[in-house]
């Protein structure tokens, strides 16, 4: 029976115009990714300096320089649409990975922060 | 196979009134730009560079007849306008987007009455922000871009400051 779960990855942010990467292995039963979201602690950090490269299975979900607050869903947004669609991505060989690039911005002022992840995910019963 | 893939372009504004030319490049297997969304990054640190809304209501524009300023427009807070983009695909004349950049939605907490406990800014509340659709054949693989500065020039300053311009397109593998 196939069944959708979320489940999150985070990566710090320790250091001002730094670039943080990470790689994260799903479950084996992990059947295709639905959609991604990205939050934050201090949202405002993530929303103004961010920018990341995420990858599933290698291939390149979104590119280089793609900013953070395309992938941000505020309150205003319905829970079912929060997340980014990726339209059912086969996870191959389960790897996430992540590329953030933190970016000085003159509306903010650094402070570490965390930066997280969501995958909306669809799992099979192991048999 | 049909794939959608999209093209960052970054333009740095150093001076105000800047007018950039620029250009796209997509892959050569594209076949139709589907849609365009921006974004933008404030490099300069200089206080008259910091793209907010004047505490003061630019709006409020004086009622004719009145004398005085009307109320209602103290209500709506005019949004930062930091500059024009426009595009034009080499197949064919004329601009196939332009639009008006803007740093955010100045009136995004319009008519919240829980603003006191729970500020609304565009990194908590904002919409989920998705492209601009467009429909336009890819076969020549350059789009030519322009985009004008207009923050420098409302500011008065040269103003550092960066747009993405993210071009979605439908690649053939």
């Amino acid at each position: 029976m196939l069944e959708t779960a979320k489940k999150r990855f985070d990566i710090k942010i320790l250091v001002a115009n730094s670039s943080v990467s990470d790689t994260f292995g799903l479950d084996k039963n992990v059947v295709k990714v639905h959609g991604i979201l990205v939050t934050s602690d201090k949202d405002d950090l993530l929303y103004y300096r961010g920018e990341q490269k995420i990858e599933i299975n290698n291939k390149e979900i979104v590119p280089e320089n793609y900013e953070s607050k395309l992938l941000m869903s505020g309150i205003n947004v319905e829970p079912k649409s929060r997340y980014y669609p990726l339209g059912g991505v086969a996870p191959g060989n389960g790897l996430v990975k992540i590329s953030y690039k933190d970016l000085d911005d003159g509306r903010t002022v650094f402070t570490p922060y965390r930066v997280s992840l969501y995958l909306d995910y669809e799992t099979e019963d192991e048999l | 196979m049909m794939k959608e893939q999209v093209i960052i372009t970054k333009i740095s504004i150093k001076r105000k009134g800047e007018r950039k030319h620029f250009q796209i490049k997509l892959p050569k297997n594209s076949k139709f730009i589907l849609g365009v969304e921006y974004g933008g990054r404030l490099i300069e640190h200089s206080d008259s560079a910091l793209i907010r809304t004047p505490v003061t209501d630019p709006f409020a524009s004086p009622v004719i007849g009145s004398g005085g300023v009307d109320a209602r427009t103290q209500l709506f807070k005019r949004n930062q306008l930091i500059g024009e983009l426009k595009l034009q695909s080499c197949e064919k004349a004329n601009w196939f987007f332009a639009v008006d950049v803007f740093a955010s939605d100045a009136n995004l907490g319009l008519a919240d009455f829980s603003q006191g406990g729970f500020p609304v800014k565009d990194y908590t509340h904002g919409n989920k922000r998705t492209e601009e659709i467009v429909k336009v054949d890819a076969e020549s693989t350059i789009i030519q871009g322009w985009y004008l500065d207009s923050l420098g020039k409302t500011q008065k300053a040269d103003i550092k400051y960066e747009v993405n311009v993210y071009v979605w397109i439908n690649v053939e593998e």
